[in-house]
């Protein structure tokens, strides 16, 4: 099968529950997924058995923008099929699909410390690789968390 | 803390344990001598690569990203170079991609010496562990002389490779080989007849290929379960179209077939690179590379030792990358684990994690998984004497 009729498959399983799809390179498909869709578009794939979820990419774009995306990548073969789910930056909760793929929980713990999402159901729910001690509410891998950089320390023999 | 108060017998191990040289901490809740739920926290190592990657301009962000991994670190650094050229509309020289390919399969036979010798080990056999790591120095011996470095080769930059492949360096590469492809022989004797050996390997940690692909496992581990999965095939990247491989599998899906896949996976590695040494293409090693990446977003995958690598690299037009995603295999593969210890043996359990050749700062993330029994129901945290302080 080629990778063009593998999308193709693809989109024809789950075409008409997005909202729109792009091309962003070959090889690839991208599919814009209401949150309230996600499921049913990932009961459909898992059903088909197309692919493997790979990853789930979160994307924060900027405080002007006012969106996160979280981003589930499937491949199969060199299909890359993506569905993109936007959610707003203040109360971003999207349906966990452990139901669906337990083996996804590590992906949603991450999206969940890192970028502030909620996974509704997600089986545990707990801090994933950020320390005990790390703040709640403060998400790194957002657009607005600067990165502290430590004051310079003074160099050997200029102190004084 | 609902429900009938369960007896549990808890053993913790690590997060420092002689068993694994890397730090991750375990739990196995146990009966007896047998595991019946297993749980793990990474993280010991996590130092926000990703978010790094953002603040530094993209050149800059190859050479943190080679330090995703001391293993497998030209496998970062190629699959972001695919990547942001991919983005720039830059392509590498073809002499510059059969350079990183014989690189990336020179890291290969590392990887799975080192991991040879680490497994074997585990297993209590540590003639193999001495052999296969003596035998592991021709190959890093290539790696120094080639790049000037044993781990982070720093061969690559944006639009080629710094470094030339000239015929004193092939004869060594190629004289390297032989020496190689007789021990190799000799590993495969070891691991299919051994019996002491093939006590400790055959029958433990078995995946079954419906197991495999339903978790989404990658790598040798998925292939040595009858599942070709292998980007080098499925979607070939720098010259494996023209100098290809052929996909590695065996079906029975334990301990043993993952050793076997892994030394065959090594001959592969060796033709390999041997027929690029051999017509390895002329020209230039490099082009030009624009400071700035002009918008879009794009998916890099290459076939790491461990498995598929995944990349996702956004850029907004500018000097700095928007974001990059990094997906490393181990991450992916942890999942067999829970699932392959359940039932096991606790004595067994060093063997299976090392079965998956894990690799904990590649993972660059904390990951807690509880789980009670193999239907994958989840836990209520009822043992969890953790504070939570996760909300």
């Amino acid at each position: 099968m080629t990778t063009e009729s593998l999308l193709e498959e693809a989109v024809q399983l789950i075409g008409d529950k997005a909202g729109g799809q792009s091309v962003p390179e070959p090889g690839r498909i991208d599919l814009t997924v209401e949150p309230a869709r996600l499921l049913e578009c990932v009961s459909a794939l898992k059903d088909a058995q197309w692919g493997y979820l790979s990853a789930i990419t979160g994307l924060d774009l900027g405080p002007q923008d006012g969106h996160l995306e979280a981003l589930y990548h499937f491949c199969q073969k060199a299909a890359v099929l993506t569905l993109r789910v936007s959610l707003p930056r203040d109360g971003a909760v999207i349906p966990s699909i452990c139901g669906l793929i337990p083996s996804a929980t590590l992906f949603e713990r991450e999206l969940m410390e890192m970028f502030g999402i909620v996974c509704e159901g997600t089986p545990d729910p707990h801090r994933l690789f950020l320390s005990d001690d790390w703040p709640a509410g403060v998400y790194p891998l957002r657009k607005d968390f600067i990165v502290p950089i430590p004051a310079p320390r003074p160099e050997k023999g200029t102190a004084e | 803390m609902t429900g009938p108060h369960v007896e549990k017998f808890i053993v913790p191990i690590g997060p420092q344990h002689p068993a694994l040289k890397e730090p991750a901490h375990f739990e196995f809740t146990v009966d007896g001598e047998t595991v019946t739920s297993a749980s793990v926290r990474f993280g010991y190592v996590h130092r926000g690569l990703e978010k790094g990657a953002e603040n530094r301009n993209w050149a800059q962000a190859l050479y943190l990203l080679e330090r995703v991994c001391g293993i497998c670190s030209h496998a970062h650094s190629t699959v972001y170079s695919l990547g942001v050229e991919r983005l720039a509309g830059v392509t590498a020289p073809p002499r510059a991609q059969a350079i990183r390919q014989i690189l990336l399969e020179l890291e290969r036979i590392h990887s799975h010496m080192l991991w040879v010798g680490v497994a074997a080990h585990e297993a209590g056999f540590d003639t193999l562990f001495m052999y296969s790591w003596r035998d592991r120095e021709t190959v890093m011996d290539i790696l120094e002389s080639f790049t000037g470095n044993r781990v982070n080769y720093s061969a690559n930059v944006l639009g080629g490779v710094k470094y030339d492949l000239g015929p004193a360096q092939a004869d060594s590469i190629l004289s390297g080989l032989d020496y190689l492809e007789k021990r190799l022989h000799y590993y495969m004797k070891v691991v299919n007849n051994d019996e002491s050996f093939l006590g400790r390997t055959r029958g433990v940690g078995t995946m079954t290929t419906e197991e495999a692909e339903n978790l989404g496992a990658i790598g040798p581990v998925v292939r040595a379960s009858g599942v070709s999965r292998d980007l080098r095939v499925d979607a070939p990247y720098l010259l494996y179209a023209d100098f290809p491989i052929n996909v590695i599998t065996a079906t029975a899906g334990d301990l043993q077939a993952r050793f076997v896949v892994r030394i065959q996976e090594l001959f592969e590695s060796t033709r390999n690179i041997r027929a690029l040494v051999e017509h390895l293409p002329e020209g230039e090693l490099a082009v030009r590379f624009p400071r700035k990446v002009r918008a879009g977003e794009t998916v890099s995958r290459i076939e790491a030792p461990r498995g598929g690598l995944f990349y996702f690299i956004k850029s907004d037009g500018g000097e700095n990358p928007f974001r990059v995603k990094v997906r490393t295999p181990s991450l992916r593969n942890f999942m067999s684990v829970i699932v392959g210890a359940v039932g096991h043996q606790l004595a067994d359990i060093p063997m299976i994690l090392s079965g998956i050749d894990p690799c904990f700062s590649c993972n660059d993330r904390t990951v807690i998984v509880r789980r009670e029994g193999r239907d994958g129901s989840a836990a209520p945290s009822e043992s969890d004497s953790r504070k939570d302080s996760s909300s």
